[in-house]
């Protein structure tokens, strides 16, 4: 095996950029190794442990964990089709057969091997039938590329690329399509520009408020330092750096702003927590690792804004005192990660990065590192697991706070990228002026991303709680589709609760409509949700709530990232129920198992995971009572569908085996390292 | 270790107790009679919290206004009940906490995380040797469900795979608890285990290029507190409620591994390691639980011998006495392997046959920086203090050996070693008018001897060793002696009985009395007061070995 010497190059500069720890340089390279090879094979999880000083252990740990990282090769030209939600409901499903057919790959025998189950009716002669063409090698995770007979083209079904507003979407390549025609399907494959950087609408909606977006949907616009710098980018900082840290924290707790990311906690409060002066360094880490199915508002930042995300995080890590900082930027953004590369080393080279920053004594570097598909990482422990080089598993609080025990054992600060943006205006207008924008305790402004079943689903921004749910979708959006109507709204992500509509809610003592519902922290708190990360997600009275929860499971069975006990198993367990209802076997019980297995996960997990698997079960239950029982009614469960056994796994090569070493003469399974 | 840790006040499930600080929650119920159910979590290793199965209530000192606690008419604080269940593993325990072990929203808790543990598990107990020593079983019994709802099909994971040499795993019984990869990173320092894949398909994996063969391998097995770990050696050979188990020490070394063996009708089954805070914790070497195989094994003596031709003792004891007498000028090889209790009667013995050149046979290795010391031999210190040999145990051999080449040496009484360890070709040992040699294996030595008497291995007798860290430790009988072999001490005891010894010796127990009164250090023991965890008899020595 032969390494060129721009790869090894590209490699060193690589793990510079983690002067703590070699190990955090495991992503990075994977990556670099897969762009260049096609794939990680054995010898690359070797070679890639040796250089960075791990047992290979530690590389095929990653390797086997995140799905973006393929240990065979996948066609020259390979699709990765948005799976999730919103994207299903445009028609995702349809546009993988599409695809598929075009592409002459047997979609529908390569699920049936997926799932591990024979071919056939339920006869009892289920005898192994050799697969054919080169598709699966596991049941489970293992391989999730579809390939194509002449091996030109591939499939895969992914979970949420964060666009819900213009599903269905797929990558073609690292090159992000958007508002994809299932009729243009074929055509799909020969795609040569991206839609990464492209503007959805012009105009902003009269109703909003630009603050984070002001930049956004300006046709031409570019996304350099230049244009940033004409439009006054970067006089924030300045600003900043002529401040003391002490007194921007300050303004940062006036202006009220809460954490962007999903749990709304209050942003000045975070950097408090951080003691100034300790032995230990600070680091501050942006969480771009927006996937939460139904948000989408990272994305036109990091795309077409970067400079502003950055500007935002320099401040941010002169107010905490941070000196190396990291952006996590999900895997399913390379066109993004390219774009903040760049926007990087264009700061660095005007001095807004590096060693003292515009003169004033500050130094601070600033890195990049890629996620490979895994929503666990936004877990802001998880991330900084993942951060170190290692399976995202997120920790346990007690001890490890972040603000305490964060990256490498040292203070950090995790805020999302949306949270970090937000800072530069609040320096630029002061915190008191920021805080008249929104309502009390709901300050600022809020991007909400709303998909699914309205006219115009797209990303707004307005001031928080200037519009109740009402006029987003019916002002704003421009309403449900023709001659439909709305049948129930996803306030915040796909883990919020689902509201139905007709609903009523007690907030302060008022009866409110869902309709009436203002969007902003408390009250959709209040009405037993929460605003999330700001994903609205409409669903019309033309959708079947078993299925739209099935989608929502199958998502959290695929993120679970299999560390404690009722997440890894009661995900999947909530799953295959619905599975099977929506196959038209569920049982009369299964409403009530349903519940009985949410309820056994919410409250009883490592992190936040369990409650944003659980929530959607226990409030579709709730809401949708009646189309659950309407699908259960069997007295008896169904008879499963056959099975291959595992001689028959193994007869098929789909197990590959060795021979057991103590001489009974049969066929063993391999370890799973080796499948 | 510092007598001023300060006590805290927990409530645990109603009852006020003091725990000192630094206890773990875990840890103060278990003290407190309230045994927590738990899968990852282990004293020795680091703590993921990922098995969840040790869910508590937990609660927190009110706080007032002025940030202290509000106090009770009962003079405790108020508790604040956290309405989220916690772990108690990552839980160290507070001032004026509160914990409720057995409440209704615990109970809650482990049946649903016992209910998560055993859907995709293949519930093949009937052959599963885990079976009667498996937490999934206890707690199944105390906080599981008689029925199951699952419908689906459960997840299909690797089985029968072997991970190394000695371990087997069956990746459907895995509960995922992360146990084993700790240990190996841990304690091992061999970084072989991890998780592949993910979510519900996660499975305990080597790297295919490695495998798990560090020496300490067998400890996974140990510690995995379900089936998914088995003992290659162990597996299939005998239900574990059949064993009996007997409470000793390993004698593979100076450290003297507190173990068990388990063993059925006089076969030993298996050895593991025994908890012992002050010598080998929970761990133990896989050469050394292994070393049981030699006990059976085919060269193993059975039979007092005089010249190769069998006999009966009271002959082999009395041409022995005779022909050593007959021989003239006698030197003793003794062993650093002996009980202090034959040690004792070995220098009665060399008393009573004017021997005045006598010694042990050292055995020296790397050390491996986790239990196994550079002192090969179990009872060093026992052979010192009992004066069988000097400060550098080994010095006087090649005198000895050098008095038997001049022919000043004419008979050798050897207790236990073979001479050819220590220099002595075939010529020398045929130049010798009287070689008499107690044994437990057939080797140069037996040949060559005179009189062989078989004696008796490690697992078939009672008594005690001194380790290298001069602690007084117990061996224990788990099974009779093989054949017409006899316990070494009696052996001593006829050979001093026809030597004319007045000492009047009808037990272990006389022999442990004898030596107590001989010898300042044992004064005032006997056997039952060592316990199980043994004593601190010398002060501890110097040559600290690293453990883990």
């Amino acid at each position: 095996m032969t390494i060129p010497a721009a790869l090894l190059a590209q490699i060193e500069e690589a793990i510079s950029h983690y002067p703590v720890s070699k190990r955090s340089a495991s992503l990075p390279l994977l990556h670099l190794w897969q762009e260049h090879f096609g794939f990680i094979s054995d010898e690359a999880v070797s070679w890639i442990a040796t250089k960075l000083e791990l047992q290979p252990i530690n590389v095929l740990e990653l390797v086997t964990f995140y799905p973006m990282f393929r240990r065979q090769p996948a066609g020259k030209t390979h699709i990765r089709v948005c799976r999730t939600l919103s994207c299903s409901m445009a028609g995702s499903y349809e546009l993988r057969d599409a695809l598929a057919a075009s592409a002459n790959i047997d979609i529908k025998t390569w699920n049936e091997h997926m799932q591990g189950h024979a071919h056939g009716d339920n006869s009892h002669d289920h005898s192994p039938k050799k697969l054919t063409g080169h598709a699966v090698h596991n049941p489970g995770h293992g391989n999730p590329i579809a390939v194509s007979p002449d091996g030109k083209f591939s499939i895969e079904f992914v979970e949420c690329l964060a666009s819900c507003g213009s599903a269905p979407v797929a990558m073609v390549n690292d090159l992000f399509q958007e508002n994809i025609k299932i009729a243009d399907a074929a055509t799909l494959w020969n795609t040569k520009t991206s839609q990464a950087t492209r503007t959805l609408t012009t105009q902003p909606h009269p109703r909003e408020h630009r603050l984070i977006f002001k930049n956004i949907d300006k046709p031409g616009r570019g996304n350099d330092l230049e244009t940033y710098l004409s439009e006054g980018g970067y006089e924030a900082l300045k600003k900043a750096l002529s401040s003391k840290p002490e007194d921007l924290l300050e303004e940062v707790k006036k202006s009220g702003l809460r954490g962007r990311g999903g749990a709304g906690f209050p942003c000045g409060t975070k950097w408090s927590f951080i003691k100034r002066g300790g032995p230990k360094p600070t680091y501050l880490i942006c969480n771009a690792d927006e996937s939460e199915p139904g948000t989408f508002k990272d994305r036109y930042i990091i795309h077409q804004d970067p400079h502003q995300l950055i500007e935002g995080m320099i401040i941010s890590c002169f107010t905490v005192g941070a000196n190396l900082a990291y952006l996590y930027i999900r895997g399913e953004f390379p066109e993004g990660a390219l774009i903040l590369e760049k926007a990087l080393a264009e700061a660095r080279a005007k001095g807004l990065l590096g060693k003292n920053i515009l003169g004033s004594g500050f130094d601070l570097e600033l890195y990049v590192h890629r996620g490979a598909g895994a929503y666990i990482c936004g877990e802001e422990t998880g991330l900084i697991e993942s951060l170190e080089g290692k399976r995202p598993y997120p920790r346990i609080k007690p001890p490890y706070f972040p603000a305490v025990l964060g990256l490498y054992q040292c203070p950090t600060i995790v805020n999302n990228v949306e949270t970090l943006c937000h800072v530069k205006h609040i320096v630029e207008m002061g915190g008191e002026a920021y805080a008249k924008i929104g309502r009390p305790n709901n300050t600022g402004t809020r991007i909400l991303c709303v998909s699914g079943d309205v006219q115009k689903p797209g990303y707004y921004e307005v001031a928080v709680g200037s519009i109740t749910l009402g006029e987003l979708i019916n002002e704003v959006c421009g309403g449900m589709k023709p001659g439909r109507s709305l049948k129930g709204v996803i306030p915040g992500g796909s883990s919020a609760k689902v509201l139905r509509a007709g609903e009523k809610f007690k907030i302060k003592d008022q009866e409110v409509s869902l309709e009436d519902l203002p969007m902003d922290f408390d009250s959709l708190a209040a009405a037993g949700s929460m605003a999330g990360s700001g994903g609205v997600i409409v669903m019309d009275d033309t959708r079947n709530m078993v299925e739209i929860l099935n989608n929502i499971n199958e998502f959290y069975a695929h993120e679970s990232c299999g560390q404690c006990t009722p997440c890894r198993e009661g995900a999947q367990w909530m799953k295959k129920i619905t599975d099977r209802i929506v196959a038209g076997g569920g049982v009369e019980s299964d409403p009530a198992t349903l519940k009985n297995v949410a309820d056994n996960i919410a409250g009883k997990t490592i992190c936040a995971f369990g409650e944003a698997c659980s929530w959607p079960t226990q409030s579709f239950l709730a809401k949708f009572k009646e189309e659950f029982s309407a699908k259960s009614l069997k007295a008896t469960p169904p008879p499963m569908p056959p099975e291959y056994t595992r001689d028959e796994l193994i007869a098929n090569d789909v197990i590959p085996a060795v021979r057991a070493p103590r001489g009974n003469g049969h066929e063993i399974m391999a370890p799973a390292a080796t499948r | 270790m510092s007598t001023e840790v300060p006590l805290l006040n927990v409530q645990v499930d109603g009852v006020w107790m003091q725990f000192p600080k630094g206890t773990k929650l875990i840890d103060a119920c278990n003290k407190a009679g309230k045994f927590i159910p738990h899968y990852c979590y282990h004293p020795k290793l680091s703590i993921p919290g990922n098995c969840r199965m040790c869910l508590i209530e937990m609660g927190m000192p009110k706080m007032g206004p002025d940030r202290k606690p509000i106090m009770a008419a009962d003079g405790h604080a108020e508790i604040a009940w956290i309405p989220r269940a916690q772990i108690s593993c990552a839980q160290d325990i507070v001032e004026g906490m509160g914990v409720r072990t057995d409440s209704p929203m615990v109970q809650e808790c482990r049946k649903g995380v016992m209910e998560f543990l055993l859907i995709n598990h293949p519930l093949d107990c009937p052959i599963c040797d885990q079976a009667g020593e498996c937490r999934l079983q206890e707690f199944s019994v105390e906080y599981g469900n008689a029925e199951s709802r699952f419908l689906e099909r459960k997840v299909k994971k690797p089985k029968n795979v072997e991970l190394g040499p000695r371990v087997t795993l069956d990746a459907e019984r895995c509960v995922l608890c992360s146990r084993c990869i700790r240990f190996m990173k841990e304690v091992a320092h061999d970084d072989v285990l991890g998780f592949v894949d993910r979510g519900g398909f996660s499975t305990i994996a080597c790297h295919p290029d490695k495998t798990l063969e560090s020496n300490y391998s067998l400890n996974t097995v140990d510690i995995c507190p379900v089936g998914a770990l088995t003992s290659t050696d162990f597996r299939f050979k005998m239900r574990v409620w059949f064993l009996k188990e007997t409470k000793t020490i390993d004698v593979s070394d100076g450290l003297g591994c507190n173990i068990l063996i388990g063993s059925r009708e006089d076969k030993i089954f298996r050895i593991t390691p025994r908890e012992n805070n002050d010598v080998n914790q929970f761990w133990m070497p896989d050469s050394h639980r292994l070393a049981y195989k030699a006990i059976h094994s085919e060269n193993r003596l059975t039979q007092p011998t005089v010249d190769s031709k069998p006999v009966e003792w009271s002959e082999a004891i009395a041409v022995a006495l005779s022909s050593l007498k007959a021989a003239g000028s006698l030197a003793m090889v003794a062993s650093a392997r002996l009980t202090n209790e034959e040690l004792y009667l070995a220098r009665h013995l060399a008393k009573a046959l004017n021997i005045t050149l006598h010694d042990v046979i050292p055995r020296k290795g790397q050390p491996d920086g986790i239990l196994i010391p550079e002192d090969r031999n179990p009872n060093t210190a026992g052979a010192k203090l009992l004066g069988l040999t000097g400060e550098t145990p080994g010095t006087a051999l090649p005198e000895l050996l050098d008095a038997v080449r001049k022919g000043t040496i004419q008979g050798i009484v050897c207790l236990g070693e073979d001479l050819t360890e220590c220099g002595f070709s075939l010529e020398d040992l045929a130049k010798l008018k009287a070689l008499v040699t107690t044994s437990t294996h057939s080797n140069a030595t037996t040949k060559a001897a005179h009189v062989v008497l078989p004696g008796t291995v490690w697992a078939e007798k009672r008594g005690s060793m001194i380790n290298i860290h001069g602690r007084l430790q117990r061996l224990n009988k788990a099974v009779e002696p093989i054949g017409h072999a006899k316990d070494d001490w009696e052996i001593l005891a006829a050979l001093l009985a026809g030597a004319g010894s007045n000492l009047s010796l009808h037990s272990i127990e006389d022999v442990f009395r004898a030596l107590s009164q001989d010898v300042a250090q044992f004064n005032g023991l006997n056997l039952g007061k060592i316990g199980d965890l043994g004593i601190q008899l010398l002060p501890k020595a110097e040559v600290a070995t690293p453990t883990a």
